[in-house]
């Protein structure tokens, strides 16, 4: 298929105490791919597997059909970005860091940035709205700037994929929603493909266009969020009891967090 | 007459010995370039050879020494040119001597820098005996001009020698354990002339079959020697004293024959040195031959 | 030309000013005293003279030495702590020095210079320095992937079992070799062949020179190994050049001068207080910083309780460790 822009087949890789299990899955062109699941069922080692971190028993990882495991490092790095969650350094300005995402763009003895780098770093910070903090210093930025910093960083690299690792933890409603609308906006208006890993699964459910659910190292279900976020679902995967109904704003499915109380209140009605 | 007579055979000699230079180096075991002017400006980088140089009578003709050069007192108002171990080359070659005597002791990339900006040097390894102490202080008078009386030294050092020697012939031999380092515990072995004097002295060295200097007082203690001496400077003297008086079974401890014996004494020997250093420890070892210089 | 350009080119300028001044003063200073306005007139037509040897045989090699074995080290120092981003990260805690010094050791007391002269002491220590790397590469390394964290265990470990095994061969060994021994130990900047000096330079500057290669790489280690791969640097490939490169300089540097420490951990740390952490600037100025300090140190330990002669690792501690802790408490260090 050739709206296909990255297909995972059969996936095997981990660590010793910890395995992804046959994990198969297309992500079409311009979709906004969400990876949710539990604490422990393999996100982010999905995620390594995704980006040469972790190497896998059979290397079947195919970016518009190219197998990854056969591009240079440097060519992958041109097609797919990520945005994780430690920052790194600290003390270096906020235009530096944002500079660095143009290294798998130098050419071979090319020593300093050229016009062009400076003005797609630029571009890149005008469009996360972080121009006026460019000269402070990384490490003196709050933790919603410095993810908008790392996001900017990685549109630097002009990919055509991004990959982000839960960008929104550890942030306030405002930043949240803040990235989140920026990320939709580059997914839709710039025809980038977002896959993005979340706990939050009602932000999920609002923004992706599918979702793949992970368990325990496999593949628990795929589809769009009114397919796998339904109350028998998560409580299967996540073992807890909740209320799912529709958002009155996009109709989206909408999780209430069932309480202790409120549980005994109903009389445990369901078994979990 | 006589003496033009003399210099022109001890030219004809030293022509001779040119020829054959090599051989006879090697014999003797000095690396040096042997040529025909005598030197006028000397650097000393040795103690020993310091006061070889002021028994030689020549020491006005010394330009440089070391720190450590203090024998005779005299040497200590030479100018200093660095320890035996390290030197300043600086100083050397702003000094212009024609001949620099070195230890074994020094670093050999120096003596490969001086080499190269054309100084001669001589270098003098460590005696294992007498006999050896003697042919160095001869083939030094040789280098600077002053053979006939290196020769008349060493004929006196010699007797005075073999009549100690003679004087102890009969006497009963002593076993000496003789440490010359504290931390750790450090004899003298054969081969040596810290061992040789103990020999003359008509001592056992008890570590003389030993393979390394490093001894252990285990081993002193099942040796059980007559003697101890310990050669040291200042209070590390002391204490080693104190620590051998706490094995109350060795023999030396129960006679009350252990001894401190100033290193200036015994290190860095010529054949004077030698010759005094064997009178203090005949002097230790038969108390009933003691005499008084 | 940005403003960051014009800013790293005057730093650039103002190390080479500081190194020429550095030099110069060492140049003419020294326990034979020969006064300034001679200098001149010694280099123009003083050749043959005595003083004229003094200033280009003795001091002048010094000088030399001192600016491939400072530059080589502190760039050693650069390259490793931006591999490691370990600030406690020097050319020596891989072991490096421990082996060169065991080979050292080995050659004196196994009288090996008989056959090989005066390059057979640097050579065994060359070689005693690439058994070490060997050996530590290789028990780092698992499954082809070369492990940060356990390269510097391993490299501490092993540092410390060459220092065991160099005092028990000092032990054993005779007085003559224990001497050679120790001297060798305490570093010194004074070398008698001028080969020796050239391939030292020679070493060094190749050494800046490929280290530029890899500026960028460096600047994105800095963000972790996992982020570095994400902007496409080869991690492993990047990891294993630079590995051989800090080793080469730092193995070259010890066989010719011996052990001098801090140089490799404090200068690159004192330069990036003043000039940064990007590595584009961060290689040259530590260069020119580290060959300046060996420079000056070595002037100092010459002059100060002349004729003595003061190794210059007991400088380079003192000196750089009380400089380091004083801009610290200062300015706040930047790692």
């Amino acid at each position: 298929m050739n709206n296909t822009i990255l297909e995972v087949k059969d996936l095997v890789c981990g660590y010793r105490t910890f395995f992804l299990k046959d994990i198969s899955f297309k992500v079409k062109t311009g979709e906004f791919f969400g990876i949710i699941g539990p604490n422990g069922s393999g996100k982010t080692t999905l995620l390594r597997a995704i980006t040469r971190v972790l190497k896998p028993k059979k290397e079947e990882i195919y970016f518009e059909g190219k197998n990854i495991w056969q591009m240079r490092l440097k060519e992958l790095a041109k097609k797919i970005a990520v945005v994780s969650q430690n920052p790194g350094i600290s003390f270096v300005t906020v235009e530096d860091f944002v500079l660095l995402g143009r290294i798998p763009h130098y050419k071979k003895f090319q020593f300093l940035e050229t016009k062009e780098d400076l003005e797609i770093a630029k571009r890149c910070m005008a469009l996360t709205d972080i121009l006026k903090i460019q000269d402070q210093p990384v490490g003196e930025i709050s933790g919603g700037e410095r993810q908008l910093a790392l996001i900017a960083r990685a549109l630097c690299q002009e990919p055509k994929l991004l990959l982000l690792d839960e960008p929104t933890t550890h942030l306030d409603i405002t930043h949240q929603t803040k990235i989140l609308d920026l990320i939709k906006k580059l997914n839709k208006e710039f025809k980038l493909t977002v896959i993005m890993v979340l706990h939050d699964l009602n932000l999920a459910s609002e923004y992706c266009n599918r979702l793949l659910l992970m368990s325990e190292g496999r593949v628990y279900k795929i589809g769009s969020p009114q397919e796998v976020l339904t109350y028998q679902v998560i409580e299967e995967v996540y073992k807890t009891v909740v209320v799912v109904d529709k958002s009155p704003l996009s109709s989206r499915p909408y999780i209430f967090v069932v309480t202790e109380e409120e549980r005994q209140k109903r009389g445990e009605k369901r078994k979990i | 007459m006589k003496k033009n007579i003399i210099l022109c055979l001890t030219l004809i000699t030293i022509f001779l010995l040119n020829i054959y230079g090599e051989t006879f180096c090697f014999q003797l075991r000095a690396k040096d370039y042997l040529n025909c002017n005598y030197p006028q400006r000397i650097i000393s980088l040795g103690p020993s050879l310091t006061e070889e140089l002021y028994l030689l009578g020549i020491e006005d003709k010394i330009v440089g020494v070391t720190v450590y050069c203090q024998k005779p007192p005299e040497a200590k108002f030479k100018e200093k040119v660095g320890t035996v171990i390290k030197v300043d080359l600086e100083k050397i070659v702003s000094l212009k001597p024609d001949l620099v005597l070195v230890t074994s002791l020094i670093n050999p990339i120096q003596v490969e820098k001086l080499k190269n900006f054309g100084i001669r040097v001589v270098n003098f390894p460590p005696s294992k005996n007498f006999s050896q102490i003697c042919e160095q202080f001869l083939e030094l008078g040789k280098i600077v001009d002053r053979k006939k009386k290196a020769e008349e030294i060493v004929y006196q050092a010699k007797n005075r020698v073999a009549s100690m020697r003679k004087d102890i012939k009969n006497l009963p031999e002593t076993k000496v354990f003789i440490q010359v380092g504290a931390k750790p515990l450090f004899t003298a072995i054969k081969d040596s002339y810290v061992h040789n004097l103990i020999e003359f002295a008509g001592g056992v060295n008890i570590a003389s079959g030993a393979k390394s200097g490093l001894y252990s007082r285990e081993k002193v203690l099942s040796q059980n020697p007559d003697v101890i001496i310990i050669v040291t400077m200042g209070i590390v003297g002391e204490e080693e004293k104190k620590t051998w008086q706490k094995f109350k079974i060795l023999n030396a401890v129960k006679n009350n024959r252990i001894f401190i014996v100033d290193s200036y004494i015994i290190c860095s020997p010529t054949p004077v040195s030698f010759a005094e250093a064997l009178q203090e420890i005949i002097n230790i070892l038969h108390p009933s031959k003691r005499k008084n210089e | 030309m940005n403003k960051k350009v014009i800013q790293w080119i005057i730093w650039v300028l103002v190390f080479c000013g500081i190194l020429l001044g550095i030099s110069i003063f060492s140049l003419c200073i020294g326990s034979s005293g020969i006064p300034f306005k001679k200098i001149i007139s010694l280099i123009i037509e003083g050749k043959g003279t005595t003083e004229y040897s003094i200033i280009f045989d003795l001091r002048l090699p010094r000088i030399i030495l001192g600016f491939a074995v400072g530059g080589a080290l502190s760039l050693a120092g650069v390259v490793l702590q931006g591999m490691f981003r370990n600030p406690l990260v020097e050319p020596y805690t891989l072991g490096i020095s421990g082996g060169a010094a065991l080979g050292v050791c080995l050659n004196i007391v196994l009288k090996m210079n008989r056959i090989g002269g005066v390059l057979s002491i640097p050579a065994s220590g060359f070689l005693g320095a690439i058994v070490v790397i060997l050996i530590v590469y290789s028990l780092s390394t698992r499954k082809g992937l070369l492990k940060i964290q356990g390269l510097l265990l391993t490299g501490v470990m092993i540092s410390f079992i060459s220092s065991s095994l160099i005092m028990l061969i000092m032990a054993l060994s005779r007085t003559e070799d224990l001497h050679s021994i120790v001297f060798w130990i305490m570093g010194s900047l004074e070398e008698s062949s001028w080969l020796l000096i050239k391939v030292a330079l020679l070493v060094s500057i190749f050494g800046l020179i490929i280290s530029y290669l890899f500026c960028f790489e460096l600047n994105a280690f800095s963000l972790g190994e996992e982020e570095a791969q994400h902007l496409g640097v080869n991690i492993e490939k990047t990891k294993r050049l630079l590995f051989i490169l800090a080793s080469v300089l730092t193995g070259c540097s010890v066989s010719v001068a011996g052990i001098i420490g801090f140089v490799g951990l404090v200068v690159p740390h004192f330069v990036r207080m003043f000039v940064g952490a990007d590595h584009r600037i961060l290689l040259i100025c530590s260069f020119l910083s580290g060959a300046t300090f060996l420079i000056f140190c070595d002037t100092l330990a010459r002059i100060i309780i002349s004729p003595l002669e003061l190794p210059v690792g007991v400088i380079t501690g003192i000196l750089g460790g009380s400089l380091f802790v004083y801009a610290l408490t200062k300015r706040g260090v930047v790692l």
